[in-house]
């Protein structure tokens, strides 16, 4: 199994292998980063704020007197764990009702088509910041409302998908045979729109990392000493016209994390195609 | 988008949908306003305390919600609004005495235009980069610009729109940090005032277009016909024009769609950094301070803005392709 | 209500930017002189806050944004113009009291509102017992209760008795909620007797006035157009201001002064104030209500690193009670308290407090309340006591959080008097009392220093006060928050009123403009 994954990896385009090399290094930072952590991620160290890299802080200090790289260790738990989880729960959630709408069809997709509508409609920063105002933000409340926000446009694209393969020649005949919607569902379609799927879910990521990070500029995000990587950068926001490594990191380790998920997924696309 | 129907002449076909979609909008706009106020009264607090703040008396309270009506059950406010909505009257603010309409239309003007301007910029630059990154397939230039889109894309709108406002506002003092725009201006003064923005969120949103417009198109040029074209001879630029475009059409349009349809609602960070008077900020505010009827406008007013969008980008797809209209 | 019959016309504005930005090829070749020409008088401000709640009646105002624009168009019966924060006649001529229960205040004659007609006794009463009724929904409506009748006496004439004596009544009364209205108006529509008359006024967009040119006093003001908006984003707010998009602009976080010193024509403006952001340890409530744990906390608060972290060196390190160094009635001879770790093991260990887990609740919504939460969380992970910092939106905060949990952040702006803040939030039977304390001896003298009419007497006991809020209270309050402004250099005659930002919010009355 493990031989056969870096087989794989290997085939990869080299755009492929740099994003799972960016992916692969952001999950070991996010499982195993806190072990390596200089300092507390609240600990006040520097006298000074926005100091630049020195040999006792290697990504400087932010705004408080704070330990950056620290910092980042801890953010980009947040922020990979988070996206990750919101981005599968949303996926599967989503595709789950799309296929159920898809298969039943009828009446059952209009009604379950038009709620999705109506919830895609409603703006979603908007919308998050009455779910937070209304239920406070823990941790998996956070992951609840991204994975919320993006069911109805995973729903959207996997519904079209399903809707397609349900109308092809094997569908009929699995109906023929008798086999029970949920074996249709699983055995039949869902195999046949995987990639899309996993494209839409490494879209989904990134764009959950980004809501995220818009959240905390409505002041919503993981509660405070600690913050995900988008709150790092907001925090941090005075420091930008002097080019502070507490506000550039960040950025950086947004951009690294979210190109090289979409890479790795664009190749993994390009091979499933030929 | 299945439109059945034989034979019969395409605008029949496409009457139907437009007619069946415009009901389900309908539908729509209905669940919406429910799905609207049973969130808002998940909030806590009222208009009344909100307006009255930290210092308010409970006899202020009493007498402020006897006021706004905030002492009838919520089913009965609900009702009414609807049925006054129904009339074509959208109600009168809670909080700033005033009536709905008014307090909404010069930002509903403002988020019109900054959306539609943004809208012309990105759609042509993100079809522009999407079909020539589709067509050099794999070439150095389809790569740089595969990065290039993607890396914009990961980088939080309120960083991107802050350094443009340090670069071209205060280092450079060309464009206005703030983007008040008024009634009385002319549209030169207003496009200037809205350049800042418009840049922003055309950063935000064109790349994801192009990403989408690219896999389209590319998608449409695997395709046996094509190849078919090709060896009959028909020229190149001709067979993109005439062939692929109409074919990714649905596609393309509907992302198209999708992405525009955030600009009114979502470029609420975009009018919080450059203080735009636009409906976002008025629907963030009408949360806040809890006032019902400005907050389902709002509402209503972003969820018939994606609904249309959704439309034309059906009505075009099927306009485009002969294809789907039987 | 747009009538624009100005100087300087937003199209004109506009087109002024426009010059600027052909400026700025200068400022890269040369340096100097890249900012825009002159306004002629025209200036911008930009506040912290605008929301659809902005409002033209003084009695409703509840944001700086609210203040400034209240001060700008209505007068008040008394004035504070300077940092000596005494309060002096403005519409009133003269005001009279034998024993501060029963006052007398004499109008000044001829004094005309901006629609020509004149202000009488009947505005003066109108605009003081409007506060009493519910449905106006005054913001002073509890202290307005001490008003226990208003009657005109003849056309300038006012009398008010109040329930009990109160010898700040002058200082209450130069707060902008006081300002005079017209009478009969129950919803204020700009039309008072101030410097400026109102062009155009949109909630949460922009408010515009213009010179009101037979202002009653000479050679005020100097301005001939202020045009107030909201940025609420601090960046955003600082860049408009070094960009020459605005003028001036308030509540600047002390990280950004350093930018606004490095740009030639801008400076700040510090205005110390008894603005404090402090953490409530509800009494009646367990274990905050442990005399052993509101010990154990004040004693493990760093004082001067919030100063140095959160402020810049930019605030007063308080010492908690409310009053502060700056301010009448101090008392310098409370020893200051600093972070003493053993002291605050030994309470934590005598109240058998050791391994406490309680949340903090802070928001955006009080100043610095999220960053001063970290660090005591810090610390007390220090002595045995685990805090969890949970950061709540400003939004619904007063109403949901505010004094509900055992321990909350509350924030509180300056009051012009040591009365007014002791009787507003520590007063056993305020509204707003905290931590619900309750001491009687405090209560005591509160109700006595009132009516003290010897200043040593009432100095005395104001300190003892602090004394007793220091020791006992449940409030912990670790530093005095300065306001800090960014202006434009050519606009002059800036000076620090503690009362609030931007001159205690009076400042368009006052400043002028000089290329």
């Amino acid at each position: 199994m493990i031989r056969s994954l870096a087989s794989r990896a290997a085939a990869l385009p080299l755009s492929g292998r740099i994003g799972l090399a960016l992916v692969l290094f952001w999950l070991v930072i996010a499982v195993f980063g806190p072990l390596i952590a200089p300092y507390p991620v609240g600990r006040f160290v520097d006298e000074e704020v926005f100091s630049p890299a020195t040999s006792q802080f290697w990504l400087g200090s932010d705004y408080l007197g704070r330990d950056v790289l620290s910092r980042l260790i801890w953010g980009a738990r947040y922020t990979v764990l988070l996206a990750l989880g919101a981005a599968v729960l949303a996926v599967f959630t989503g595709t789950s009702i799309a296929l159920f709408a898809a298969i039943r069809g009828g009446v059952v997709d209009e009604v379950i088509s038009r709620t999705m509508d109506t919830l895609i409609s409603i703006p979603s920063k908007i919308f998050s910041l009455v779910l937070v105002a209304a239920f406070g933000s823990s941790l998996s409340l956070l992951m609840l409302i991204a994975a919320f926000t993006y069911i109805p446009g995973n729903y959207r694209i996997a519904r079209a998908l399903a809707v397609n393969l349900v109308g092809m020649d094997f569908v009929s005949v699995a109906r023929a045979r008798g086999e029970g919607a949920i074996h249709i569902a699983w055995r039949e379609v869902l195999p046949n729109m995987i990639h899309p799927l996993m494209a839409d879910m490494g879209l989904r990521f990134v764009f959950i990392v980004l809501l995220l990070s818009g959240l905390s500029f409505l002041g919503l995000g993981v509660q405070p000493p600690h913050a995900d990587l988008g709150s790092l950068v907001r925090e941090n926001i005075s420091g930008l016209p002097q080019g502070a490594s507490a506000i550039l990191s960040p950025a950086i380790a947004i951009a690294t994390l979210t190109v090289g998920a979409n890479l790795f997924i664009d190749a993994l696309k390009g091979k499933g195609d030929s | 988008m299945a439109v059945q129907g034989e034979n019969r002449p395409a605008w029949i076909g496409l009457t139907r949908v437009v007619i069946q979609r415009v009901l389900s909008a309908l539908l729509t706009l209905f669940l919406v306003s429910i799905v609207i106020f049973i969130a808002a009264s998940l909030l806590p607090g009222d208009a009344a305390q909100e307006v009255l703040g930290q210092s308010a008396t409970p006899q202020q309270v009493a007498a402020l919600r006897h006021e706004m009506g905030l002492d009838q059950p919520a089913i009965t406010r609900y009702v009414d609004w609807l049925v006054a909505m129904l009339s074509g009257d959208p109600g009168r603010s809670y909080i700033a005495d005033m009536e709905v309409s008014d307090l909404i239309g010069e930002r509903l003007r403002n988020s019109l235009t900054l959306a539609g301007v943004t809208a012309l910029v990105s759609s042509v630059l993100a079809l522009t980069i999407g079909i020539v990154s589709a067509i050099n397939r794999g070439s150095k230039l389809d790569r740089t610009l595969n990065v290039v889109t993607l890396s914009l894309v990961a980088v939080p709108e309120f960083l991107i729109a802050t350094i443009f406002v340090l670069i071209f506002s205060v280092k450079l003092v060309w464009l206005p940090s703030i983007a008040m725009v008024s009634p009385d201006a002319s549209w030169g003064d207003m496009l200037r005032s809205m350049a800042l923005p418009v840049l922003c969120l055309t950063f935000v949103v064109t790349a994801q277009m192009a990403r989408l417009t690219r896999a389209a198109v590319a998608d449409q040029l695997d395709r046996p016909y094509v190849e078919m074209a090709r060896l009959k001879g028909v020229p190149f630029r001709r067979i993109i024009l005439f062939h692929v475009l109409p074919n990714a059409a649905g596609p393309v349009l509907n992302a198209m769609a999708l992405s525009l349809s955030y600009l009114m609602g979502g470029a609420i960070i975009i009018e919080t950094i450059f203080s735009f008077p636009g409906l976002a900020s008025l629907m963030v505010n009408a949360v806040t301070s809890r006032d019902m009827p400005l907050l389902q406008s709002c509402a209503m007013i972003f969820c018939t803005a994606y609904l249309v969008l959704i439309l034309i980008a059906d009505v075009v797809a099927i306009l485009a392709n002969p294809r789907l209209r039987s | 209500m747009t009538v624009e019959a100005l100087p300087l016309s937003r199209r004109g504005f506009v087109s002024g930017l426009a010059g600027a930005s052909m400026l700025a090829i200068g400022a890269c070749s040369g340096g100097s002189g890249r900012r825009a020409p002159s306004t002629r008088g025209a200036i911008r401000v930009a506040t912290q806050l605008s929301s659809t709640s902005d409002t033209l009646d003084p009695a409703k105002g509840a944001t700086a944004t609210d203040y400034t624009r209240h001060f700008m168009l209505y007068n008040g019966l008394t004035t504070i113009e300077d940092e000596s924060l005494v309060a002096t006649p403005s519409l009133a001529l003269s005001i009279d009291s034998d024993d501060r229960r029963n006052w007398y205040f004499d109008l000044r004659r001829g004094i005309r509102f901006h629609d020509g007609s004149e202000l009488t006794s009947e505005d003066v009463v109108f605009s003081l017992l409007r506060h009493k009724d519910p449905a106006t929904g005054s913001k002073v409506a509890t202290v307005a209760e001490q008003f226990e009748e208003v009657t005109a006496d003849g056309k300038y004439g006012v009398r008010l008795r109040l329930t009990g004596p109160n010898a700040d009544l002058l200082t209450v009364l130069s707060q902008s909620h006081f300002l005079i209205v017209q009478a009969g108006k129950a919803d204020p529509d700009g039309t008072g007797t101030g410097p400026f008359r109102l062009s155009d006024f949109q909630p949460g967009v922009r408010t515009v006035v213009l010179r009101n040119a037979e202002y009653w006093i000479e050679g005020r003001p100097k301005l001939e157009r202020v045009e107030v908006i909201g940025i609420p984003d601090e960046v955003s707010r600082v860049n408009a201001l070094l960009s020459g998009d605005v003028h001036i602009i308030n509540a600047i976080s002390p990280h950004s002064t350093r930018r606004i010193e490095a740009e030639p024509s801008c400076a700040i403006m510090v205005s110390p104030s008894s603005l404090y952001s402090d953490l409530i340890m509800r009494q009646d409530e367990l274990p905050t209500g442990n005399p052993h744990f509101v010990l154990a906390v004040k004693n493990l608060i760093d004082r001067p690193l919030i100063n140095r972290a959160i402020y810049r060196n930019m605030s007063t390190i308080a010492n908690d009670q409310p009053i502060a160094p700056f301010q009448k009635y101090f008392n310098a001879e409370i020893p200051q308290r600093m972070l003493d770790l053993d002291k605050a093991r030994w309470h934590v260990r005598q109240g058998g407090l050791q391994g406490v887990r309680l949340p903090i609740y802070a928001t955006a919504a009080a100043n610095g309340s999220v960053d001063m939460a970290s660090i005591i969380q810090e610390y007390g992970s220090q002595v045995g006591l685990n805090f969890a910092v949970n950061r709540v939106p400003a939004d619904g905060y007063w109403s949901t959080h505010w004094m509900k949990h055992p321990m909350t952040f509350g924030d509180t702006n300056p009051r012009p008097t040591a009365d007014l803040i002791f009787s507003l939030f520590y007063d056993s039977k305020a509204d707003w009392n905290e931590s619900a304390w309750k001491n009687e001896r405090f209560d005591k003298l509160l109700v006595e220093a009132r009516g003290a009419t010897d200043e040593g007497l009432r100095a005395e006991m104001y300190g003892e006060m602090q004394q007793l809020v220091h020791d006992k209270c449940g409030l912990a309050i670790p530093v005095f928050i300065s306001l800090i402004d960014g202006y434009d250099k050519r606009l002059k005659g800036l000076r620090p009123i503690p009362l609030g930002g931007l001159m205690g919010y009076r400042f368009a009355e006052h400043v002028w403009w000089e290329d």
